[in-house]
């Protein structure tokens, strides 16, 4: 703000107080001694003219006499003395002064002090003042100054400003003449100005802008509008390959700005300001030029495009500004292309909401029809008033009982009334007739121009970039405010009426929706589930809101049995086209869960969709733009994938609203059923494993190791009760790492990442520490007992998805066979995957990735115990206490000499056996709605356990040969069957 | 350059309808000028003239001229509050501007609260009259009005400068004697009286003068 000149520039007799009023004096004598501005002093005044500001300042709120030394010496009167000499360097003073007084009105607190200095027009002359404006350090101070002033105004102050004997209001006059200045911090304290101007309730200051200012303002501000859009328009024309993205952008944001302004002035609900505002805005902005571009499709007749552009042409030439308006016409002749009309149209319905203006825009576009249209554009809006004034007067006639013969089906039903259904029978049925009949529909829309654009937009055949906009078009009139719903019934929300049959008088609530615009929606819904599709993930769920818009009213659907039938095959095929992309790999698996965190952040908001100006260049598939996934298309097998879990979400999500249900089966993983930290764990019974976790910076603690299900849990033993344990640490199996330690047997290296969630990107692992067990065998039942978990975890997960997307072979056992990653033998152990597994994705390939599995090689069955049993279920431990802890380092002792025994093997071409089997992976109680079924309570039949290492690999993956009734059991006894059990004997104790 | 000594500093605040010559009966007070067009007041304005009362106390009087124009009624107000005396200004030759004089005096009673101002009745442009304008408020209405009131009263001329400075003076000396007799004390936070500096004798004796009124208060 200041200015970085000294304040210590020396000078004689100068107090040492600055804030003082000695130093006043001090430097009122300065500013006495130098009334003439010259080369030599200007550094002095512009260093005392700051000083002063601070001083009063100062004063202000700390020693009055400083403030009445400033008015007895008149030193108001040294500052105009000095902004008026044009010599010596002046617009280096008038700056300091400027700046000056701008900190004197921004902080000056007292009153009396405030209205002094606003007093006897000196701050009006300063206003008028002609300033060097070229200099732009000028010009910033100028502005601000007067911006500061602005928030001075209120109903007493706003007389210092405007004089209504001589009608002048300098500060507005002088503001607006920069409201198209190049620089936009200029425009911005213009327009905040002119705000702070209109909310100040006076009535002939008021009149005064209205009758005075109002007209060539607003108009000017609509031709720069128009202006303005013309370039945004010719950038997105001559930008088809993403260069200029930025100088798109600008232009996005600049129009957004605009129409922020305008709306702040609307809502400030000045009556007689808004109806010129409104005025302007749609004669010389909104019709002839959003709208009217709208008519620019092939095949409008000719004569209509020269009507338009007459009137556009006339109506964007503000008189004022005739000279410098002419270039624009000549480049486009006075339209946009359609695709930014219908951008432009929808922020306007999304940021404006004055019901006069969007009421308007709305019937224009939806009801005009064809006759209408050929008078004009003048004619266009006449005929709305004749619209309303005859609706006005037909429901006039009713109320007086007589029935109208020539009443018009979309104005005369008065839907609420229920005295005059009779005459609603016709109409409905009337409408019903059109309606059903889908080439009746499209009949009636032939005669509505505008709408028919739109309507013709929503084709995505060859791409969806024009339907994205006709989309959040049609969805931005649905959801404005100002615009009532006896425009969008029936075209954008569903219609509701009351019949009474002609026998009784009981009466039915009919409803009704527009068939062909649903039909273009389940077009979209339908070409977004097939492959290798150019529907864009954001127009698909942009169609889904609005679709759900059209048919959802009072909290119901409203759909057709015929148009259900198409949702459910648009759910059938989204499923389909996922079920290409299922694979073993664990991306898939990350990829979903992480999806579906993703979408669970928040529905599309269309606001911010039409604030983004990427959306407006054509869409294209290359990530390298920068632009949002779910704003282009995929590019490559894995992000077709992402496309594809996204499109199976959305779909999924449309049905569940449509039949007013919640969903049940996501996310995977249920939070409810997993174990927080600090939670009181029954592990009598429980395999427990010791261990001393030792952090990175040499924390150790001393822990037992459980493994559950989804889970890892690091206990610590509840002192309160023998047997029970607190969680100290939870992670979920699926996301840990484990490596055995080089030099220590007995020692583990876990990582424990972070789960995929939509809340923290946080990537630093939950966990990465060592793992120190009492010895080697304990240590090998642990890094058996996590590895092996972490494979389940995920195959539960992975059938779980497989279950949801109906995959044919899901009764038998899964498909997808999964091999651990990162540990030393997985990954020595890798084998050639199977002839009937999928493609797999061409990146993130790599050894230790989908290991194949066989159906039916043995694996060990255990019991599934319910050892642990959580304290939340409220029960206290029923059992007596006993040193289950004990019994639970006694088991993994016994299981760990077999673990020693797998280790020997390590580096064997066959596929190490770790004797996971023989340690039960611990199964906790979950409560029976848990999400992924874990079959707790089952146990599981021992089959037979031959080894059919090679042969297996010819037998397909997904077969289907198991009855259904066993699928649980199948899927436990999967679980244990990646590795091969030689051991049986050693299995049984386990069962 | 050396600031004017005084013992004392007084504010006094000018209010009446427009164009009764508010601006001009000051700009004579402090400037011993008149011009025949003056524009109308636009919010306030200030003026100060020091002035010895008849013991030879100096005091500093610090003036606010207000708008008479309506629109800034409720600028003005503001300027009240710090102001022991006022002078409710008519034009003889304007008999509204007499007849709102109660309005203004109830107006000002009501913003200085809780002090009571000392009030001086000033007729403006006497010179018109004299120079055969038409008098349309007599001077025994006004002297009537004024002592049903207690109010000073004095018919002045602006143009040629009769009974501008007894207009003032008899405020002035009115405050002055009021904190002689005690009623007056200048108060932290108040600005209607404050005590002179510059002086250090002086210095001393307000404060002393002062004292026994605060106790007296307290
Ligand atoms: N002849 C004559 N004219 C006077 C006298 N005093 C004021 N005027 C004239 O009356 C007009 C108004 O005087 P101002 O002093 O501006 O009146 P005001 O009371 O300050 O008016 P506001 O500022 O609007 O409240 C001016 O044209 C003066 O020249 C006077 O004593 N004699
Ligand atoms: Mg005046």
């Amino acid at each position: 703000m200041f200015r970085s000149r000294s304040w210590f520039g020396g000078g004689w007799g100068r107090p040492k107080n600055l804030h003082s009023l000695e130093h006043l004096k001090y430097l009122y004598n300065v500013l006495s001694r130098n009334q003439t501005v010259s080369e030599h002093n200007r550094s002095l005044l512009v260093e005392s003219l700051r000083s002063i500001a601070e001083i009063l300042i100062w004063g202000d709120q700390n020693d009055s006499s400083v403030f009445d030394f400033f008015l007895e010496k008149n030193m108001l009167s040294f500052f105009l003395r000095i902004m008026r000499q044009r010599s010596g360097g002046s617009s280096f003073v008038c700056v300091q002064l400027l700046q000056t007084l701008n900190i004197l009105f921004e902080n000056i607190r007292n009153e009396t002090s405030l209205y002094y200095l606003l007093s006897n027009n000196h701050v009006n002359s300063i206003i008028v003042h002609k300033f060097d404006f070229s200099d732009e350090e000028v010009m910033a101070y100028y502005i601000s100054f007067l911006k500061t002033l602005s928030l001075k105004l209120n109903a007493h102050t706003i007389h210092f400003f405007y004089n209504e004997h001589t009608n002048d209001f300098p500060l507005y006059t002088e503001a607006i003449k920069f409201f198209n200045h190049p620089e936009s911090m200029v425009r911005i304290a213009v327009r905040t100005l002119t705000l702070n101007v209109y909310k100040v309730e006076d009535t002939s200051m008021l009149a005064f802008i209205r009758d005075r200012t109002a007209a060539p303002y607003f108009s000017n501000i609509v031709w720069f509008i128009g202006k303005h859009i013309q370039e945004l328009d010719t950038c997105v024309r001559n930008d088809a390959d993403h260069q200029s993205q930025n100088r798109l952008s600008d232009l996005v944001a600049e129009h957004l700005d605009h129409l922020h302004y305008l709306n702040d002035i609307l809502c400030l609900n000045i009556t007689d300001l808004n109806h010129v505002l409104t005025d302007h805005l749609l004669h010389k902005l909104l019709i002839p030029l959003y709208i009217y571009s709208l008519s620019s499709n092939r095949r409008r007749m000719s004569n209509n495009d020269l009507v338009a552009q007459s009137l556009s042409k006339v109506s964007l030439t503000p008189k004022t500004s005739q000279n410098s308006s002419p270039k624009m016409h000549d480049v486009t002749n006075g339209k946009v292309s359609c695709v930014v009309a219908l951008f432009l149209l929808s922020q306007v319905f999304l940021i404006l909401s004055h019901s006069p203006l969007v009421q308007t825009l709305a019937w224009i576009i939806l009801k005009t029809d064809k006759t209408v249209f050929e008078n004009g554009v003048d004619k266009l809006h006449d005929f709305f008033e004749y619209e309303k004034q005859r609706e006005r007067q037909s429901s006039e006639e009713e109320a007086s009982g007589s029935v109208s013969s020539e009443k018009d089906k979309d104005s005369s039903c008065s839907k609420e009334n229920l005295l005059y259904e009779q005459a609603n029978i016709n109409i409905t049925d009337e409408e019903k007739q059109r309606l059903v009949d889908p080439m009746e529909g499209m009949g009636s829309v032939k005669n509505h121009p505008f709408l028919e654009t739109v309507y013709e937009a929503l084709d995505c055949t060859e791409n969806d970039y024009a339907a994205l906009f006709g989309l959040s078009l049609l969805y931005a009139m649905s959801s404005n405010r100002g615009v009532t719903s006896d425009i969008t019934e029936q075209v954008l929300r569903p219609k509701k009426s009351f019949i009474s049959k002609s026998s009784t008088t009981s009466k039915d609530v009919k409803y009704t929706y527009n068939t062909f615009l649903v039909e273009k929606m389940l077009q979209i819904i339908i070409f977004s589930c097939q492959p290798s599709c150019r529907v864009r993930l954001v127009t698909l769920e942009l169609a889904l809101k609005l679709f759900i818009q059209l048919t959802v009213c009072d909290g119901k659907t409203v759909l057709s049995e015929s148009h259900r039938h198409t949702i459910e095959t648009a759910r059938v095929q989204s499923m389909a086209l996922l079920r290409n992309f299922y694979k073993s790999e664990e991306i898939f698996l990350d990829m979903f869960e992480h999806e579906y965190c993703d979408m669970l952040k928040g529905s599309l908001n269309v606001e911010w969709l039409c604030m983004d100006s990427a959306i407006l260049l054509p869409p294209t598939g290359t990530p390298m733009t920068g632009i949002d996934f779910t704003k282009r298309l995929p590019c490559g097998e894995v992000e077709r994938a992402r496309r594809a879990i996204r499109v199976y979400f959305l779909v999924r999500n449309l049905v569940l609203t449509l039949n007013g249900e919640v969903e049940t089966q996501l996310p995977l993983t249920n939070p409810q059923s997993c174990v927080q930290i600090d939670q009181a764990l029954d592990l009598n019974n429980s395999d427990l494993i010791a261990c001393t976790v030792v952090y990175k910076d040499g924390t150790k603690m001393r822990r037992f190791l459980v493994i559950d299900i989804l889970q890892l849990i690091l206990v610590e033993p509840d002192t309160k009760r023998l047997g029970w344990g607190v969680s100290k640490l939870v992670g979920f199996l699926q996301d840990i790492e484990v490596a055995g330690d080089k030099d220590d047997s007995r020692c583990l290296h876990i990582t424990i990442h972070r789960p995929i969630s939509g809340a923290s990107t946080n990537r630093v692992p939950l966990l990465n520490a060592k793992f120190v067990f009492d010895d080697n065998i304990r240590c090998m039942a642990a890094k058996q007992r996590l590895t092996k978990g972490r494979i389940k975890a995920r195959q539960k997960k992975m059938q779980h998805i497989a279950r949801l997307l109906e995959i044919p072979g899901q009764s038998g056992p899964p498909s997808p066979a999964f091999a651990g990653q990162g540990g030393p033998y997985t990954r020595s152990s890798v084998r050639p995957t199977r002839v009937e597994n999928r493609a797999l994705f061409n990146i993130n390939r790599g050894p230790g990735f989908a290991a194949p599995r066989r159906d039916s090689s043995p694996g060990v069955i255990h019991r599934a115990d319910e050892s642990i049993r959580r304290h939340r279920d409220g029960e206290s431990p029923s059992r007596g206490a006993n040193l289950k802890i004990e019994n639970g380092r006694r088991d993994a002792r016994s299981r760990d000499n077999s673990s020693s025994r797998v280790r020997s093997r390590e580096g064997s071409p066959r596929m190490p056996r770790p004797r996971s089997e023989e340690i039960p992976l611990e199964l906790i109680k979950k409560a029976p709605h848990s999400i992924i079924d874990m079959a707790p309570k089952i146990t599981i039949i021992p089959r037979p356990q031959t080894p059919r290492v090679i042969s297996s690999e010819t037998e397909p993956s997904t077969s289907n040969e198991h009855p259904k009734e066993v699928i649980k059991t199948e899927i436990s006894v999967s679980e244990e069957t990646s590795f091969i059990a030689e051991e049986n004997g050693e299995d049984d104790e386990n069962l | 350059m050396v600031e004017p000594i005084f013992d004392y500093q007084f504010r006094l605040i000018l209010i009446g309808d427009s164009t009764v010559g508010k601006s001009s009966l000051l700009k004579y007070f402090t400037d011993g000028k008149f011009a025949e067009v003056s524009d109308p007041t636009v919010g306030v304005d200030f003026f100060a003239r020091l002035i010895e009362v008849k013991d030879g106390t100096r005091i500093k009087l610090q003036l606010w001229d207000t708008a008479g124009q309506e629109r800034f009624r409720s600028i003005t107000k503001s300027y009240y509050r710090n102001s022991v005396g006022a002078l409710l200004v008519y034009d003889i030759c304007n008999r509204t501007s007499f007849d709102n004089i109660p309005l203004w005096m109830s107006e000002a009673k009501r913003h200085i609260e809780p002090h009571r101002p000392v009030f001086c009745l000033v007729g403006c442009k006497l010179d018109l009259v004299n120079n055969g304008g038409k008098r349309e408020v007599s001077k025994e209405e006004a002297k009537a009005f004024a002592d049903q009131h207690s109010l000073f009263h004095v018919e002045t001329s602006a143009k040629n400068g009769l009974n501008v400075e007894e207009a003032f003076r008899c405020v002035t000396q009115e405050v002055f004697n009021r904190i002689q007799s005690g009623e007056y004390k200048v108060e932290d936070g108040w600005d209607g009286i404050k005590t002179g500096f510059s002086r250090p004798s002086g210095l001393n004796f307000n404060l002393v003068e002062a004292e026994p009124a605060k106790l007296s208060c307290c």
